[in-house]
């Protein structure tokens, strides 16, 4: 077992340091010049001079990544152009709302995702099966900017129940931390919940035709206790894995809701340190959202060991 | 001085607390000094976007400045009425016989938010910072020699040539603000502020700024207690923010919205003419742009009202001139009508061979220059001008301005007061936002005319004659200026539009 997780995490290394060098070179590739981005329309060249060279983009490429490389190392992933802050101060200042948002969602998609599933699963070409199909199906395809709007005007407008975004922390106002929480998070929650769904549904019924079911079932065991032990427990192998996927995609923000309901999230601030050209910002979130990838999965794999220990090499 | 920042977001909800039942807010890093403020409870408005940082010397977005407006003074002020320079931190000043020293007399009993005293040694220090570090407003200093300070009422402005803009270049935007001496190693200006402004910085965080009033600012304590920015980047859900209550002003008004709303009662709509305008120009470096009779060909075949109208829905005025009606430096020529017969026949005159194409590029951090360039593409491609449309990303456009890689482009100036602000830089030979490549004598001669001439009336008749030759000669393919619009909630008095779209709050009364 140890074997197994310090393997895994050698890998993750390795990935992250070729990660790294991508995303230093990605960046330099996109078209567009930061200083004179910086600098607006009006300005002299003088200016724009002393303004290349403090920043340190008159040096040549490889001595920029490496002094970069090797400042994150250490966690300093530079200062940004545009506000002057930190990197990682202004990603910390970000997480708290992220990391709300994600989990929220996660949990909204589980809640749809699991029971509707198995009951499709269960009840194969039923009315319910049917339903669920053309429910995940608008949840997939329906745009999530309109449904954004859509339910900013219903439930802030017309309705005039809940606030029609930004983001308060818990720990300040508990219930208006909830208030903002609930629209976004349905708009997350209902797209991710349509995906896992179908995963739920196919993996149920793979594992409900799995010949241990079969015994279980012969062996005369009750309906309830195969479905719970035989058929949930194998079923639920491929539903970690898309739910780690569905959470690292919403760990790395999701740009249009957030915009939408104004909600200051890393996808927010990952928008925006493109547009601005902000390099040291972009990089340090494009590492960012790597590493959570990186994570998610490491865990994921963990989790598969755990739950299904023929994989324990 | 120094303090640890990552505490805000907990201090701005106890200020948030407290200045809504009007007690003193527990400042971050002066100590309890904002104590007694404004009455009122707090102004929500909502913004587009966040300020990128505080330092009023480098920032050059505008959604810092929105916070900045009611922050920092600078010496003198645009009037909110007609944008003529009024006393602010100087009460008065003279100029001398030859035009090139300027003599300020400082305003008696300002303090700075942390209570610290105002005079001339806080003006040097600023503007120097601006000058030595060049810093992004530099070139508004281009004719300064010295600043200097012989008492502490007292800064005289030595200039290089005779400056009649001084005032506009000193006093346009708060990019010219006075900090104290030595703010720049006393505090840290991207998150701090230490101004004499109506509002105090209280504290930022990704989803809004918070300001508090100033109880001792030398025009008085502000009405309200204090100012929240939210940043709510989606207009339509800005607007659903108004009509429901959460926030009480916003700038970020869908254009489609501006005509059905001005009839909601919900609402109140306010629009003024800006002193923006917006502009086609072409590459005089690629035929067969550099010939004068294709550049006038294009000129005429565009419906300027159409496109102002497709661009903001009727909110903006069609203009052939860059300077708005407004203006005491409007010019009142419009040569171009709309007429694609004469179009033609001036590209045939040209020896152009129809479908000629051109590339058009605009930006999506401008929305409006991506539906402009549809309209201006099928009224060219009625006279057999074929435009393509380049939709870049903002640092794109700007880098390929700058390198001179494009066919035309569509722009806009903004935010400028004084005639040379809005011809000097892009008309003149080697101007530094000359990007089209546009070299006239005497334009050239009339605009450095203009730069140095004292007389308002002469000054105005150089401008005239400038702006005649730019329009004639399509420099600029000049289009329209767009209305300010903003809407808050009924009942909200004692703000003022205006055309600068400075914003300030320091009067506002909350319904």
């Amino acid at each position: 077992m140890t074997g197994y997780l310090l393997r895994r995490v050698g890998q993750a290394l390795v990935v992250l340091a070729g990660v790294s060098v991508l995303v230093f070179a990605l960046v330099q590739l996109v078209p567009g010049d930061p200083i004179r981005l910086a600098l607006g329309t009006r300005f002299d060249q003088e200016t724009y001079d002393a303004l290349l060279a403090r920043s340190g983009l008159d040096q040549p490429l490889v001595q920029q990544y490496l002094s970069w490389a090797g400042r994150a190392l250490t966690g300093d992933l530079g200062v940004s152009f545009r506000s002057g802050e930190t990197v990682t101060s202004l990603i910390a200042e970000r997480l708290p709302a992220t990391l709300t948002l994600a989990l929220a969602s996660i949990l909204v998609a589980l809640v749809i995702a699991v029971p509707l599933g198995t009951v499709s699963a269960l009840r194969p070409r039923s009315v319910v099966d049917r339903m669920a199909t053309v429910v995940s199906q608008f949840g997939i395809s329906v745009p999530d900017f309109w449904m954004a709007i859509v339910l900013i005007l219903v439930f802030a407008g017309t309705l005039g129940w809940l606030p029609s975004g930004g983001y308060v922390p818990l720990s300040e106002d508990p219930a208006g931390w909830l208030q903002r929480l609930v629209l976004p998070a349905v708009v997350t929650g209902t797209v991710s919940g349509s995906v896992i769904t179908r995963f739920v549904r196919s993996s149920v019924l793979e594992a409900l035709g799995a010949d241990h079911v079969r015994t279980a079932q012969a062996k005369g065991l009750r309906r309830r206790e195969v479905f719970t032990w035989h058929v949930l427990r194998n079923a639920l192998l491929p539903l970690v894995t898309v739910t780690g996927v569905q959470l690292a995609y919403l760990l790395s923000g999701v740009v249009v809701v957030e915009i939408v309901f104004a909600w200051p999230g890393l996808g927010q601030l990952a928008l925006q340190s493109v547009q601005a050209r902000d390099y040291p910002l972009l990089q340090g979130a494009i590492l960012l959202f790597a590493v959570v990838f990186l994570v998610i999965n490491l865990v994921v794999d963990l989790l598969y060991t755990a739950i299904d220990p023929r994989i324990r090499r | 001085m120094r303090s640890s920042k990552r505490a805000l977001p907990l201090v701005a909800a106890g200020v948030l607390a407290l200045g809504a039942c009007g007690g003193g807010g527990e400042a971050v890093d002066t100590g309890a000094g904002g104590g007694g403020g404004g009455e009122g409870g707090t102004l929500v408005a909502a913004v587009a976007a966040q300020p990128d940082q505080f330092d009023p010397h480098v920032t050059t977005a505008y959604p810092s400045f929105q916070v900045l407006e009611n922050v920092y003074d600078t010496l003198v002020v645009p009037n909110a009425e007609d944008l003529t320079m009024e006393a602010s931190l100087a009460e008065s000043w003279e100029t001398s016989e030859d035009g090139l020293t300027w003599t300020f007399t400082l305003r008696d009993g300002v303090t700075f938010h942390d209570g610290s005293e105002f005079d001339s040694a806080d003006v040097v220090y600023s503007y120097n910072r601006i000058i030595d570090e060049e810093l992004s407003n530099s070139f508004r200093f281009a004719n300064v020699a010295a600043v200097e300070a012989p008492d502490p009422q007292t800064v005289v402005i030595r200039l290089s040539q005779p400056t009649p803009n001084l005032l506009e270049r000193i006093g346009a935007f708060k990019g010219m603000a006075i900090l104290p001496e030595n703010a720049a190693e006393d505090l840290d200006l991207t998150t701090e502020a230490n101004g004499t402004g109506p509002f105090r910085l209280e504290s930022s965080d990704a989803s809004s700024t918070v300001l508090t009033a100033y109880a001792d600012h030398w025009g008085g304590a502000p009405s309200v207690g204090g100012v929240e920015f939210r940043y709510i980047t989606e207009p339509a859900a800005a607007l659903t923010a108004l009509q429901n209550g959460e926030v009480q002003w916003t700038d970020n008004v869908p254009p489609q919205q501006i005509e059905p709303l001005a009839g909601d009662d919900t609402v109140e709509l306010q629009t003024t003419p800006s002193v923006d305008y917006w502009y086609m120009s072409m590459n005089y470096a690629r035929p067969p742009f550099d010939d004068r009779d294709v550049r006038r060909a294009i000129s005429f075949a565009i419906d300027r009202e159409a496109v102002a109208e497709a661009a903001w829905f009727g909110a903006a005025q069609a203009n052939q001139t860059a300077i708005p009606e407004d203006s005491f430096f409007h010019y009142d020529y419009a040569p171009f009508q709309r007429d694609p017969e004469q179009a033609r026949q001036l590209l045939q005159q040209a020896g152009v061979q129809t479908p000629l194409t051109m590339g058009l590029m605009v930006t999506d951090e401008f929305p409006e220059t991506v539906t402009a360039a549809q309209v201006i593409a099928s009224q060219l491609g009625e006279v057999g001008i074929e435009v393509q449309i380049e939709t870049l990303d903002f640092a794109t456009w700007l880098d390929r301005q700058g390198q001179g890689d494009f066919d035309a482009f569509y722009l806009g100036w903004l935010g400028n007061l004084d005639p040379a602000a809005y011809y000097q830089e892009q008309h003149q030979t080697d101007g530094p936002n000359n990007y089209q490549g546009y070299s006239n004598p005497q334009v050239d001669q009339l605009l450095q005319a203009g730069s140095t001439e004292t007389d308002q009336a002469a000054r105005k008749q150089i401008y005239d004659q400038a702006a005649q030759l730019i329009v004639d000669d399509v420099s600029y393919l000049y289009l329209y200026n767009p209305d300010v619009v903003q809407a808050w909630a009924p009942g909200l008095s004692g703000y003022q539009i205006r055309a600068d779209k400075a914003i300030n709050f320091e009067t506002v009364e909350l319904p």
